[in-house]
């Protein structure tokens, strides 16, 4: 019995080798056909005509590499459900058609860098990965490589400075927090605040260096700028501190398990004044877990779900159709990735990387679901941000 | 296969060396991603950019720091912590690994959570060469003193340290080992990936390595080197088979892992043929002796090797051994009897050094028991067995001796990664040491099996080939004979009898009142953990105090009427 179970693992396992072994031999061989179809013969992804006319004959191959599974899964499942949206959407389209391939790197930079050298081989474009610091990790093959890249949720700074292949449509922390300010200081008339910032985290400092020199822009006055850990719950002490201060509005930069007791708390202080955060509150869990006391809490976004515009209505309804929910940020931001590949490769009515690239460098004022889009010199991207505030336990924007 | 994959199978491979290294001493430690974490992210903040001093210079610079630094972070680690075990031990090496992520986090230099900047300059030639090194390192260790020391260890640390193991420095030195061996792992990784961020290094990672290490056999050296590869190579082949993205491949892969350590519980190494030490024909013919060690202290014929005056234990109010004292002479064969529970057991573990006595002065050739580490009294020249067997059960009977000669052999471990003529010799002298101690009790024709494999019997007479194997000035036999047939009693009484002819001095516990009287130049009887009789078994016999203890005075004493008294 013993020798029998033996010898079916030692078979299973030879049975895996050899597949692993065959599949490799026959991938390398699809790679070389692509190889050759890139390189122009027989029509392959140069096409005829340009613009909405551009018409190519094969398929033009895209790679997004995303977290579907492992920590950033969450993120990871919205983004694919935008793309696959997207691609429908475009294979409704005549004249291009788009081969997505979505692969998962399992929130591992193993696994990520394993998924980009893969598609830099076959693929004329590739999107993604989820999280900034896996586009570190991932881009620069791409770039090496030279194929384009989308980035559409990283807001790390210098994702884009790592190459000139390397773009993106998400906005910065930089982008949206200048402006969630400006929006606030209009509609709130704010002329003295209190910043609050946990000052262990890479990712809140960086949001309140920016908060404070959008601030110094603005023209505000700081009365005071408290401290806390990012693994702190009770506030009641800086709370008390910042209400004494009397201040028009609280600006904090905390993550969202810092930002739902702190704005609880704050409510039960008895403290009224609009609290600003950056983007750590820009999640649902904030109305869901702070309920009342999330009332009349600013965050900026780069998206929101009741934005106006034909694009965004008919997003949202084919979304709903498709999936039975409301797409988040993540969603809205794929859709747009897909959607602005397929503007660059109309442009010059090419699916070769090289194509691409030039004709994302020279994306401008394009309609997307986020709004008027531009690709900058940077290449980032600007479109208007989005300054929410949270009204009857929903987003609403107030811009 | 493309270059990443060939990369990271290196790399995961170093990475499960790391923990090899401290399992093979049964040590269960989830420190090496702090170790690797501060080993990738000293060198990447120290070492010379690649641009000013050429790739692989700097990188050899970073590997040197990482290295260093991990070596030095599992020495402070674990002075505090070795004396821990098994989870308690995992506990303490993982809460390690979580404070220096978080270090790494909130610190101005490492970039924090955004992580740091790290030129690649690792290529899959320079990550399999890493690889070779470490892989050939702990090839050679496993057949030497201190290899087979660490493998004592894993299967029986106090039968190790009454072997003569230094556990302390073996658990420490092994952790060392795996403190390089990840911090080197660090530094690959961190020239490799563009970005080193403190979060590659969280408890996912330790766990990652960990499980490496156990799929792939944490007993084979090669094991580390399968598991990383199947690892690393089971999610490539599931995207390469065309599985489709998301969860079911995180689940394919996990029910792998479960048919793996289900089926194979010694890892995919199990499915390789293993290679024994062999005792080669003729070994026993090489008569040169082993080293017997220049530190022991030689005790002429008659000298006391064994002096206990006033010798106590006690535990709470039980008192064990009350008032004891005994003189073992060198060249005596001196029999220990007495009824269940009489203090035999507690007496011979105070002799040897294994419980430190209440009260009372203790001096066994030269050492203090209780005082002196069980290892010194053992490198002294006590060699014992164990009432019950504590053999290595997962080692070869031949294994099991060539332990038991770990304080007769020279190191060969540094000579044979340079492959120094000189160490080849020295382990062949030993492996025909022990070869012949394995002869002498009538092992010779099981020396490759598994010592939990065996008969009853004959695990109790490997145990003595053990003990002998240390060449010891006195030899403690706790029942010996316990759960032997007549016949093996009876062959074993002989062998206890040459052993004696020979001039061995011999401290025997046995219920086997006929074998002891055959033997024994002296007996001394207990009860209630106090002398009761003490003398030639011819006084013995006639001792009314010993008919009391034993047939509770009516009955003619031992050894009259039957052989078996039990």
């Amino acid at each position: 019995m013993n020798r029998t179970i033996t010898s079916l693992a030692l078979t299973s396992a030879l049975a895996l080798t050899l597949t692993a072994c065959g599949s490799d031999d026959g991938g390398d061989t699809g790679a070389d056909a692509g190889g050759a179809a890139t390189g122009g013969e027989a029509g392959g992804l140069v096409g005829t005509g340009t613009g909405d006319d551009c018409t190519i004959e094969e398929s033009v191959p895209v790679g997004a590499a995303l977290s579907l599974t492992g920590a950033a899964a969450s993120y990871g499942e919205s983004q694919q459900k935008g793309l696959e949206l997207a691609a429908e959407k475009l294979g409704e389209k005549d004249g291009v058609t788009y081969d997505l391939t979505i692969e998962d790197d399992g929130t591992d930079p193993r696994q990520g860098i394993t998924v980009f050298e893969q598609f830099t081989q076959d693929r004329s474009v590739i999107i993604g990965p989820t999280l900034s610091n896996g586009a570190f990790q991932a881009q620069p093959i791409a770039q090496e490589a030279g194929v384009p890249v989308v980035a559409i949720s990283n807001t790390a700074e210098g994702i884009t400075a790592q190459g000139d292949h390397i773009f993106r449509v998400s906005l910065t922390e930089a982008q949206v927090i200048p402006q969630t300010v400006e929006v606030s200081t209009e509609e709130f008339g704010l002329e003295k605040v209190v910043v609050m910032y946990s000052n262990d985290d890479a990712f809140t400092e960086s949001g309140y260096d920016v908060f404070a020199s959008a601030l110094e822009d603005q023209g505000l006055e700081v009365l005071d700028t408290l401290t806390f850990s990012k693994a702190d719950t009770d506030f009641r002490a800086l709370l008390t501190e910042a209400k004494a201060a009397d201040a028009d509005a609280i600006v904090v930069s905390g993550l969202i398990e810092a930002a739902i007791p702190l704005v609880t708390q704050a409510r039960e202080l008895g403290i009224e004044v609009p609290i600003i955060g950056g983007n750590g509150f820009n999640n649902p869990k904030l109305m869901s877990d702070a309920g009342e006391a999330a009332e009349g809490v600013v965050v900026g976004a780069a998206w929101n779900s009741a934005s106006e515009g034909e694009l965004n209505t008919a997003f949202l309804a084919d979304f709903e159709e498709k999936y039975g929910h409301q797409p988040d940020q993540f969603a809205a931001q794929a859709y747009t990735g897909l959607m602005v590949i397929d503007e660059a490769v109309r442009a010059a009515c090419s699916g070769e990387p090289d194509a691409i690239k030039e004709g994302l460098g020279g994306v401008q004022d394009v309609e997307t679901v986020l709004g008027t889009l531009s690709i900058n010199d940077d290449r980032d991207a600007e479109h208007p941000a989005v300054v929410q505030v949270v009204e009857g336990g929903a987003f609403t924007p107030l811009n | 296969m493309s270059e990443s994959i060939l990369v990271f199978i290196a790399l995961n491979a170093i990475f499960a060396y790391s923990f090899y290294a401290v399992l093979v001493a049964g040590q269960l430690s989830l420190g090496q991603a702090g170790f690797a974490a501060l080993g990738g992210f000293t060198a990447a903040a120290l070492a010379p950019a690649p641009s000013d001093l050429g790739e692989l210079p700097a990188l050899l610079v970073g590997i040197v720091i990482g290295m260093v630094v991990g070596a030095l972070a599992a020495v402070v680690l674990g002075l505090p912590t070795m004396h821990l075990r098994g989870v308690f031990l995992a506990i303490a090496t993982l809460g390690f690994a979580e404070a220096v992520r978080i270090l790494l986090i909130n610190a101005e230099w490492t970039g924090g959570a955004n992580g740091m900047s790290v030129p690649k300059v690792v290529t899959p030639a320079i990550a399999w060469t890493c690889l070779a090194l470490v892989a050939y390192w702990f090839w050679r260790q496993g057949p030497t003193s201190y290899g087979r020391a660490l493998a004592a260890i894993r299967e029986d640390e106090l039968a190790a340290r009454a072997m003569g193991v230094d556990v302390g420095r073996h658990r420490l030195s092994a952790f060392v080992t795996a403190g390089a061996v990840a911090g080197l792992y660090g530094v690959l990784w961190a020239y490799y990936v563009r970005l080193l961020a403190p979060e590659d290094f969280s408890f996912t990672t330790a766990i990652d390595g960990l499980v490496m290490a156990v799929v792939g056999g944490s007993t084979v050296w090669i094991g580390p080197l399968l598991g990383a590869a199947f690892m690393t190579s089971v999610p490539e082949i599931l995207r390469a088979v065309g599985v489709e993205a998301g969860w079911i491949r995180p689940f394919i892969s996990s029910a792998l892992l479960l048919v793996v350590i289900i089926f194979l519980p010694g890892g995919l190494a199990s499915l390789l043929p293993r290679l024994r030490v062999k005792a080669p024909a003729g070994a026993m013919e090489d008569e040169r002796p082993v080293d017997r060690g220049s530190s022991r202290k030689l005790v002429g014929p008659g000298e006391p090797v064994v002096r206990v005056s006033g010798g106590s234990k006690d535990y709470g109010g039980v008192h064990a051994v009350r008032d004891v004292d005994l003189t073992v002479a060198s060249g005596e064969v001196v029999g220990l009897i007495g009824p269940n529970g009489a203090g035999k057991t507690t007496l011979v573990n105070l002799i040897s050094g294994l419980v430190p006595p209440s009260s009372g002065s203790f001096d066994v050739l030269g050492t203090t028991p209780g005082r002196t580490a069980v290892h010194k009294v053992a490198q002294a020249g006590v060699s014992r067995t164990f009432q019950h067997s504590k053999l290595f059960p997962r080692l070869s009977a031949l294994e099991n001796v060539l332990v038991g000669a770990h304080v007769v052999s020279r190191p060969t471990f540094l000579r044979r990664l340079v492959w120094l003529p000189g160490a080849r010799r020295d382990e062949a002298r030993v492996v025909a040491h022990a070869a012949r101690c394995l002869d002498r009790v009538g092992l010779a024709d099981r020396s490759g099996e598994d010592a939990g494999s065996l008969s009853y019997g004959d695990q109790r007479r490997l145990e003595i080939a053990r003990a002998l194997a240390a060449e010891p000035s006195l030899l403690i036999l706790d029942e010996p004979a316990a759960g032997m047939n007549h016949v093996e009693a009876g062959a074993l009484s002989e062998l206890i009898g040459s052993l004696a002819a020979e001039g061995l001095t011999i401290l025997l516990i046995e219920h086997n009142v006929g074998m002891v009287m055959r033997t024994c130049d002296r007996i001394v009887v207990l009860n209630f953990g106090e002398v009761i009789a003490a003398g030639t078994p011819e006084e013995i016999i006639e001792d009314p105090a010993v008919v009391e203890a034993y047939l509770g005075g009516d009955a003619p004493p031992p050894g009259h009427e039957s052989e078996e008294v039990r």
